[in-house]
């Protein structure tokens, strides 16, 4: 049948469709019915759809696995490390970093460095070192290097990759007695790392007991609450950490001190936590929920810790996140201003402070290094805290 | 000097001066100071001849031309007393040989045998306000200062006691002072001539107005509350520190005076005009005009010198700056120079003798123990590891270029030698080891050593890196503890610290007629005994006394030396003390004469080219006297942003 | 407004107090006091100590007194404007703290001034373009300067500003105009040597300033209003930084009063670092000699500034956001 010339104007047919009937039995469901995907969707935990959420931020992923992948060496510091913790090398201090060639006349061959030729420059009294084509070092995987204490009580000598027998591998170059920086690195990084760990959990306990009262109770317990915090965010670090440092007796050994920084690390930092907790239990106090709870006669800790607190555990698992970086950073300040880890005890921290002279900037620059690890590891944090905030924010 | 004969003497040689002649006619020809010209046009000082005292100290045959501003790096307010240091004019001073020689004082007669000292003040010495130093001076310190009970509340400086008995004190004249004892003071004018001098001379027509014998009650009730000081006692001994030099009115004798009020971060110092000592030529002394000490963090000090920021540099340049510094130096027309330092050891082990626990008190006493711990340092390896070879191993004791030194003393037990430590610790009875090698003690406890330390220098920490290895090998752990300054100090005056690491002994060029203080239990500050060296310094009140033979026998003679009459007695009585220390190892000594970089500016004159650089004797630079030297060409053109622009 | 004002004001007042106790007993913690330091610092040198001017100096400075007494007596003095006296300078304290606050308030207010130009665009950008690489790579360069440990950055941006332009290690001028009266070359000076401590001490701000901006931004912009705005044909960037932006900029008005004390703190690593003539350094070498007057009041200062600054912000913020006048309570 032909359109109707005087009726296209306006878009209806002069003609009529034909009706469509489906063919498909009738479901009465069929409204209320949901695809797959939109099940999963509803029937998710909390937790998941916060996963599902920081999936999306794609630098929090990066960041969770580089974190995840430094942990975990940890465990295996003394495999990872070329070298032993303490070992030294009296003919090769302040050694440049020596660089790893994978090709050789052209072509692909296992991976090697160059060995050293080394002189003493009596005139400037220096130590200077060139790279000796000659000296052909192929690296070793899986070898016997090395002596150590696996975590101070198995012995063993296995090493993921180690130096040429009767050469050197010192990828980021030696300190001023020789020691080898990367290892110094790995092994910096388990006090470094839990350091983090330790003070966060301190804080978020402080946080949550002290923070708790305060959104729970209201009223002069919270205002009291409220200047004491005040008191302490106003109050300039700088002398609360000398304070609580000269606490720390001298005669304790370096593992006390190290747990003792800990401690004063998150008596420090409570104050975020403590005022979010604050104010999301004083929002949250008000809900049904919460009042049913008082109403049938629970006890406050109870009424905190099982009702009002899993609420909104996402957000101060992000809060919390976002604080360890300031521990590591603190770390290597107190470090810096003699009161927190000294040598022989190794840190990032006890690492740039001794990298913090004029000699390395200009001399040695390589022993800067030990910045990286601190930038990336802080970056990582920071990252993965903003995709966690994100990711438990209801509203979006 | 208002008799008339003097002045016209004083014009004659006004004449002679104003006619320009350099050369010498009869007595001297002295020649104005450029920048001081100006002044004496206007009559507001007096002429070079008669700002300097009649006989002058000369010093011969060094040339150098007056004028410029030399600038140094310091570490804090308190660093003002440098200039005193460096000035180091005293009433007698160290020559750079070391021996004494008088310096304020034409001369000083000492009498019967040290027991009796008279001093012959210049004729014509003024202070730096032009005031006349003369024995009234003295006399006011002795009795209305040293003896004043608000003053002094415990009495007369030790120095001027011997065994308790106070001096004689007599002023003949205006220009003769005579101090005299019973019994021979050897340290009188050694302490006269150190660094941070005994003062026995304080300017009185300055300071009278703030005692409470000379001044006006009311006016200077008014001055104490100006100066928020709670008594005029807190006030007089706050403007009266000469040593301290904080204060730009106090008169003083010194080639410069501060000009600049503290606080602050800039501290200008200017000739005084009446300083008593002139070259060869005429001219008076101090050469440079002006020295501008600019306070700077210490840590941040050795990179401010590699930028050209001090034209005279050592004090908190350490030998693992000097590297870096040799870098700037054709970029910032400096030279580094390298000098040498006397201590007994760099850095020494200091076991405590006095250590509470009473097993390891007595395998500390032990002279095995001692004799093996220093058998198993490798001495060699530190010294190249961290002085590159420079240093000299050996024992903390005296240096070669000591007429007492003998090379036993040093290379006694400083051998590198495990087999025969491992014998004399186990002739100990340390034969139980460990599975891992390390011995055990009797009780079954693990043979640990714990050293402390100041925490402040990587190089100690660095040293007991490597001593921890080779005494791992003879199956001693060590277990280095960084504490802190004050801490430390009273841990081991207390007992409680098992072993300190520290700088060895300050002066290692001893002569016969050096007072044997550092080898001797006589002082708390020893950190090898300090309860020995307490007891002794507060006169048996307090510490405890030597209950060790050595311990004993080397207070006694000490002793003996204060009171021995003759120089070959006194070098009879070293090279005992000598012996028994390479004996007894009562402290440990690893390497000496580590080399401490000196910065010269390019046009900084007459500083040595290898010069000592010790605290005492030497007062750093003050033995080389800093008013010798000389800026040639002016204030040498310093690094500024307007220059680095064009 | 007024009785708001004065009970503030009224609670200051205790707070203040119980401050001072913190700081005293903070002073007092470490072992021994100014003059057991000061005696071992010359001893460390091979100094010899004039025992008898310790013992004087020990009553004239009230160290033999019990420490409750002490406080008291420095209480005592600071409601009577007097600041105390200083041990190591000799001096009055007030006559050190003078100078050095003039530099100390030029160095934080430029830096203030920087991580507030640095943290603005890059927080608006990451609000609007969120995840994207860009959003990334900004933040990136946000935290960098909270990452790296900012003592390292000083020394390392000072030793290459002198190898390259020339400029004078440490402080805040060129010495030659230190106590030189103020002119265009001095001026000029401390400009040439401000911008490394601004950059170093700046950076570390902006990366929280970044992340509060962004949150902020996106709450307001996730909005009613907004989407009624862009939908009624407002420019897109009119609709931004009309009424999203100033909302935002809530919080900002609110952290002035604690910026104060991070910034002072911050700075003091810097300033050591970088020989700044700044209070930072005073402070620090107060504490570690026990220096008790000058290390006290001046703490009591800055807490002084920083409880009036809260007042101040909270008053401002009241001021600025009708809501809060009248609902009475601060959104967090």
């Amino acid at each position: 049948m032909k359109p109707d010339a005087a009726n296209t104007a306006d878009g209806m047919a002069a003609e009529r469709l034909p009706h469509y009937v489906s063919a498909e039995p009738f479901d009465p469901h069929i409204v209320e019915a949901m695809t797959p995907q939109q099940e999963r969707f509803y029937m998710a935990s909390q937790w998941q759809l916060m996963w599902w959420k920081l999936k999306r931020h794609r630098m929090a992923v990066i960041s969770g696995v580089l974190l995840i992948a430094m942990y975990l060496s940890i465990a295996f510091s003394e495999f990872l490390a070329p070298y032993g913790h303490h070992s030294r090398h009296s003919d090769f201090i302040y050694a440049p970093p020596q660089s790893v060639h994978f090709f050789r006349d052209g072509a692909l061959a296992a991976p090697y460095v160059y060995g050293f030729d080394y002189h003493l420059d009596m005139r400037d009294l220096r130590r200077v070192y060139t790279e000796d084509r000659g000296k052909v070092q192929p690296l070793r995987f899986l070898c016997h290097g090395d002596r150590y204490f696996f975590w101070g009580l198995l012995p063993g000598d296995l090493h993921l990759f180690c130096p040429a027998a009767g050469g050197t591998l010192f990828l980021l170059g030696t300190d001023r007695l020789g020691r080898d920086l990367l290892s110094r690195i790995i092994y910096g990084a388990r006090i470094s790392l839990t350091i983090g760990l330790m003070g966060v959990a301190v804080s978020l306990t402080l946080g949550i007991v002290i923070g708790g009262i305060a959104g729970y109770y209201g009223g002069t317990v919270d205002m009291l609450i409220q200047r004491l915090i005040e008191i302490i965010q106003s109050f300039p670090h700088l002398p609360l950490w000398m304070a609580l440092s000269a606490i720390l007796p001298v005669t304790w050994s370096p593992v006390l001190v190290y747990f003792g920084i800990t401690l004063i690390l998150g008596m420090i930092e409570w104050t975020h936590l403590g005022r979010a907790v604050r104010s999301k239990l004083l929002a949250l106090r008000e809900e049904d929920f919460c009042v049913a709870a008082m109403l049938m006669g629970a006890r406050p800790a109870r009424i905190i810790g099982r009702h009002l607190l899993p609420g909104f555990a996402s957000h101060l698992i992000a809060t919390a996140t976002l604080t360890v970086p300031s521990m590591i950073l603190g770390e290597t300040a107190l470090s810096f201003l003699g009161l927190g880890l000294r040598p022989p005890v190794t840190s990032w921290g006890v690492l740039l402070n001794e990298a913090q002279n004029i000699n390395v900037v200009a001399l040695y620059p390589w022993l800067m290094l030990p910045a990286v690890p601190v930038i990336l590891l802080v970056l990582a944090f920071n990252f993965l805290g903003d995709g966690l905030r994100d990711a438990a924010d209801p509203y979006h | 000097m208002r008799s008339p004969v003097l002045r016209a003497l004083l014009v004659i040689v006004l004449a002679v001066c104003s006619a320009g002649a350099t050369g010498f006619a009869f007595g001297r020809d002295f020649v104005e100071t450029p920048s001081l010209a100006n002044a004496v046009a206007a009559g507001a000082l007096p002429a070079v001849a008669r700002r300097i005292p009649d006989d002058p100290l000369i010093v011969d045959s060094l040339p150098g031309q007056p004028g410029g501003e030399l600038a140094m790096l310091m570490s804090g307010a308190k660093d003002t007393r440098m200039m005193v240091v460096f000035g180091y004019a005293r009433l007698v001073g160290y020559t750079p040989e070391f021996t004494l020689a008088p310096d304020l004082v034409k001369s000083v007669d000492d009498e019967d045998g040290d027991r009796s000292f008279t001093f012959h003040l210049r004729r014509g010495l003024k202070w730096s306000d032009g005031a006349p130093f003369t024995s009234a001076d003295f006399r006011f310190w002795f009795e209305d200062v040293a003896q004043n009970t608000e003053l002094a509340p415990s009495g007369l400086p030790p120095e001027l006691l011997v065994a308790g008995e106070r001096p004689r004190v007599e002023f003949p004249d205006a220009l003769t002072v005579r101090y005299s004892w019973n019994r021979p003071n050897p340290m009188f004018l050694p302490a006269l001539a150190r660094a941070d001098p005994l003062y026995i001379f304080m300017p009185e027509h300055y300071l009278r107005q703030f005692h409470a014998r000379y001044a006006d009650p009311d006016r200077l009730a008014q001055l104490v509350k100006a100066q928020k000081q709670r008594s005029w006692a807190g006030l007089f001994n706050k403007l009266s520190n000469a040593y301290r030099n904080d204060n730009p009115d106090l008169p003083t004798l010194e080639p410069w005076v501060l000009r600049t009020r503290p606080p602050a971060d800039r501290l200008i110092f200017e000739r005084n005009p009446y300083f008593h000592r002139v070259d060869g030529r005429g001219r008076q002394l101090p050469y440079i005009d002006r020295v501008m000490l600019v306070i700077a963090d210490s840590k941040i000090i050795p990179a401010m010198t590699g930028a050209g920021a001090s034209e005279l540099q050592a004090r908190y340049l350490r030998f693992d700056n000097y590297t870096f510094l040799k870098e700037g130096e054709q970029r910032n027309r400096y030279a580094v120079r390298l000098w040498r330092t006397i201590a007994g050891s760099q850095l020494a082990l200091f076991p405590n003798l006095n250590y509470a626990d009473p097993v390891w008190r007595a395998l500390l006493r032990d002279v095995r123990f001692r004799r093996a711990l220093s058998l198993t340092i490798d001495r060699h390896e530190i010294n190249q590891a961290i002085y590159f070879g420079l240093a000299k191993e050996g024992q903390n004791t005296v240096l070669p270029g000591s007429p007492l030194f003998k090379p036993e003393y040093r290379q006694a037990w400083a051998t590198f030698d495990l087999a025969a430590a491992d014998k004399l610790l186990d002739e100990l009875g340390l034969t139980k080891r460990q599975s891992d090698g390390l011995r055990l003690l009797p009780n079954g406890e693990p043979l640990r050593i714990i050293v402390e330390s100041a925490g402040e220098s990587t190089q100690e920490s660095d040293v007991l890196e490597l001593i921890r290895d080779t005494w791992r090998e003879a199956g001693i752990a060590l277990l280095p503890k960084p504490s802190q300054r004050t801490v430390l100090r009273n841990r081991v005056f207390a007992g409680a610290a098992m072993m300190t690491i520290g700088r060895g002994i300050e002066n290692g060029l001893v002569f016969a007629q050096t007072p044997p203080v550092e080898f001797c239990p006589v002082r708390q500050q020893q950190l090898q005994w300090p309860k020995w060296g307490q007891y002794y310094e507060d006169r048996g009140k307090a510490g405890e006394a030597p209950d060790m033979n050595f311990g004993r026998e080397l207070m006694r003679l000490f002793d003996a030396w204060l009171g021995s009459p003759t120089a070959a007695d006194r070098r009879d009585i070293w090279e005992e003390i000598l012996k028994i220390t390479a004996d007894e190892v009562p402290t440990i000594g690893i390497a000496s004469g580590v080399p401490q970089p000196v910065v010269v500016g390019d046009n900084l004159r007459n500083v040595p080219e290898d010069g000592i650089y010790s605290w005492e004797p030497g007062a750093y630079f003050g033995i080389y006297h800093p008013d010798h030297f000389w800026l040639d060409g002016g204030t040498p053109p310093r690094q500024s942003e307007a220059a680095a622009a064009h | 407004m007024l009785a708001y004002i004065l009970r503030r004001l009224l609670i200051m007042v205790p707070t203040l107090l119980a401050i001072s106790v913190v700081i005293f007993t903070i002073i007092k913690l470490p072992p021994g006091d100014y003059l057991s330091s000061y005696v071992a610092e010359l001893q460390s040198e091979g100094e010899a100590v004039d025992a008898q001017k310790i013992e004087f100096l020990k009553k004239e400075y009230g160290l033999d007194k019990p420490a409750w007494q002490q406080y008291f007596r420095w209480i005592g003095g600071l409601l009577r404007g007097d600041l105390g006296y200083s041990f190591e300078y000799n001096v009055p304290v007030r006559d050190i703290v003078g100078d050095k606050l003039l530099l100390t308030f030029i160095v934080s207010f430029a830096t203030v001034l920087f991580t507030y130009l640095v943290a603005f665009p890059i927080g608006i950008y990451s609000a609007t373009r969120q995840y994207s690489w860009s959003d990334h790579t900004l933040t990136l360069l946000g935290f960098i300067g909270l990452a790296v440990p900012n003592f390292l950055l000083a020394l390392v941006l000072l030793y290459l500003a002198n190898r390259h332009f020339g400029i004078s290690i440490g402080g805040l001028m060129d010495p030659a105009y230190l106590d030189a009266p103020w002119s265009l070359a001095k001026a000029r000076s401390v400009l040439a040597h401000l911008w490394i401590p601004v950059i170093v001490i700046g950076l570390s701000g902006t990366a929280g300033m970044i992340r509060r901006l962004r949150a902020n931004l996106l709450d307001e912009l996730q909005k009613q209003y907004v989407m009624t705005a862009r939908a009624k044909g407002l420019p897109p960037f009119r609709a931004l930084v009309k009424y999203p932006l100033r909302l935002a900029l809530n919080p900002f008005i609110a952290d002035i009063g604690s910026l104060l004390p991070h910034i002072i703190s911050g700075a003091t690593v810097v300033s050591v670092v970088m020989n700044l003539p700044t209070t930072g350094p005073m402070l620090l070498d107060a504490l570690r000699s026990q220096d008790m007057y000058l290390a006290g009041s001046f703490l009591m200062f800055l807490a002084l500034l920083t409880v009036l600054g809260m007042l101040l912000s909270d008053l401002a913020l009241a001021a600025l956001d009708p809501r809060i006048r009248l609902t009475g309570g601060r959104t967090r």
